[in-house]
């Protein structure tokens, strides 16, 4: 399996840039990181990303009468630091969806992508290490499914409905996900958006989707969510907030985000963040919280990579107690 | 105690090495196989091109480079049109960009372009349709980062720029108005942008059409 793997990521890489018709994009990424935490010491990870090399292929299929359909094939062979060697390389599926164009205001989308619900629709996250709730609040980013979506003159919607299991697949327990989104439209400088999500979710431990991730237990947790988000962008300064609020089975949780980032006037290419994020896993319980103060900061070295360090301070974990961490990344995206 | 930390340090400090080689040697063997990644795409096409071209009814997204189209030779020609280097992060020979053939049946009856523009608090999208001849029907900022954004992105004045032609903006024909107080940069940046838009298109289009 690993050397079909590593043999497809090789082949993708060697492909020549002429292969592709105009129509398709092809980058190749590269993501190194590592750093150290008080309480694991020296880390070769983050919650969401691990040291990696993939590819993404992108594509838009025409005809005489205009595009109709659009393809993204986005992998990655990821190293996970915490795993014993054998068990450590894996292969994690991030966008493999077809969205195929109704009209100029619907389309539908099959495979794995994003769940339509708060920041994480649309936010591109996918190399960063400050990440939105999605990750506390659903337990994975994105999964597979089909979707309906489409912009109207004033506002966006996206309605998904996805199996639960996030990156790796399997249908257990009656697993669903049920999501939608309405928004404004992304090209303004203040967005905002409404969410809300019905579904019986798998947890899993791990990102990968070949081998697959290994569940918690077999049994779903049924998870109930609104939530709502926004972005400000006012000269240098980019604010992102997000609330969600529901039940995890009989359980209230709540969680917010609060980031600000401030791009270098002078620097461009620079870009300073400070992020807070809390996530309470049952409000009748005091100290069910992780609470994490981050901040961070990413330099564009060149169009292709972008060099990232953040200090995160975790107030306090579901497990009990803090952490300090420094995270490095040198992160490479292009053609 | 002491021994067994120092061990551990050692330890830490050749697999930090390790993947700093490994890492760099990555890197360079990229770069120099590299293209680079970002252009400026509509953020929703569908809804863009139905509010520019009402009467459309469908289009066609084409990514071109400047490095496939012409390479070095066309990448100097460019520079020397806008009579300015272009930015060597941004504006790089293979960024690509997202041209949009508008279509009514079968027929291209416009294009849409965008490009990114360095402001002075950061980037501008600024995105632009044309006639099949160029000039400019509709503009407008899909991303403003200006203090002054309302003003630059009311239609009062991006509606001055409709008639424009690259030829305008050759021979210094354009009288566009700074709508802000305090943001020249941006404005700058702005005529700036819609040249490179004009030129890119210009060239880019009118050689794959060929």
């Amino acid at each position: 399996m690993r050397v079909v793997i590593i043999a497809a990521l090789a082949t993708a890489f060697l492909v020549p840039q002429e292969a592709f018709a105009e129509q398709a994009l092809f980058y190749k990424e590269i993501n190194l990181i590592g750093g150290y935490s008080d309480r694991e010491h020296w880390i070769g990870k983050s919650a969401e990303l691990m040291n990696s090399l993939g590819f993404e292929y992108y594509k838009k299929f025409s005809n005489d009468y205009g595009d109709f359909l659009t393809a993204d094939l986005q992998m990655r062979m990821a190293y996970d630091s915490a795993e014993p060697r054998d068990d450590a390389w894996g292969l994690q599926i991030h966008n493999a969806w077809l969205q195929y164009k109704l009209n100029s205001a619907q389309r539908v989308k099959f495979g794995h992508f994003d769940v339509p619900f708060g920041l994480e629709q649309v936010l591109d996250t996918h190399g960063t290490l400050l990440q939105t709730l999605a990750d506390a609040n659903i337990g994975f980013k994105q999964d597979w499914g089909f979707a309906l979506d489409g912009a109207l003159p004033n506002f966006d919607y996206n309605a998904a409905l996805q199996i639960g299991s996030g990156m790796s697949i399997y249908r257990k327990d009656g697993s669903f996900l049920a999501t939608t989104r309405i928004g404004t439209p992304t090209g303004r400088n203040l967005q905002g958006g409404i969410s809300l999500m019905y579904g019986k979710v798998l947890e899993s431990i791990g990102m990968f989707t070949f081998p697959r991730a290994e569940l918690v237990c077999d049994k779903t947790v049924l998870k109930k969510r609104v939530g709502l988000d926004g972005q400000y962008l006012f000269g240098p300064y980019l604010m992102k907030a997000e609330l969600a609020y529901g039940k995890d089975e009989n359980k209230n949780v709540i969680g917010y985000l609060y980031e600000l980032d401030y791009t270098l006037p002078k620097l461009q290419n620079c870009e300073l963040q400070a992020q807070f994020q809390s996530w309470q896993h049952d409000l009748n319980k005091r100290g069910s919280d992780d609470s994490t103060l981050s901040v961070g900061v990413a330099y564009k070295l060149n169009s292709q990579i972008t060099l990232r360090a953040a200090v995160a301070h975790d107030f306090n974990l579901m497990e009990g107690g803090e952490d300090d961490k420094v995270l490095f990344q040198v992160y490479y995206f292009g053609r | 105690m002491i021994k067994s930390s120092f061990r551990f340090i050692i330890s830490a400090g050749k697999k930090i090495l390790s993947v700093l080689i490994i890492s760099i040697t990555l890197l360079m063997v990229l770069m120099r196989l590299s293209y680079a990644a970002v252009g400026c795409s509509l953020s929703d096409p569908d809804r863009d091109v139905k509010r520019l071209f009402p009467e459309s009814t469908g289009y066609r997204t084409d990514f071109i480079t400047v490095k496939d189209t012409g390479g070095e030779a066309l990448y100097k020609k460019i520079e020397q049109e806008l009579g300015d280097k272009l930015d060597n992060i941004y504006e790089t020979i293979d960024v690509p960009y997202a041209f949009y053939g508008i279509l009514k049946g079968k027929e291209v009856i416009g294009y849409i372009h965008g490009v990114n523009q360095k402001g002075e608090y950061g980037s501008l999208q600024l995105i632009i349709a044309t006639d099949l001849k160029g000039k400019i029907l509709n503009f407008y900022y899909q991303r403003m980062s200006s203090p002054e954004a309302g003003k630059f992105m009311d239609k009062n004045f991006t509606d001055q720029f409709i008639g424009l032609t690259l030829e305008d903006f050759v021979k210094g024909n354009v009288s566009v108005s700074d709508p802000s107080k305090n943001s020249r940069v941006d404005f700058q940046a702005t005529l700036r942008g819609i040249k490179k838009n004009l030129i890119l298109l210009n060239e880019l289009k009118k050689i794959t059409q060929e």
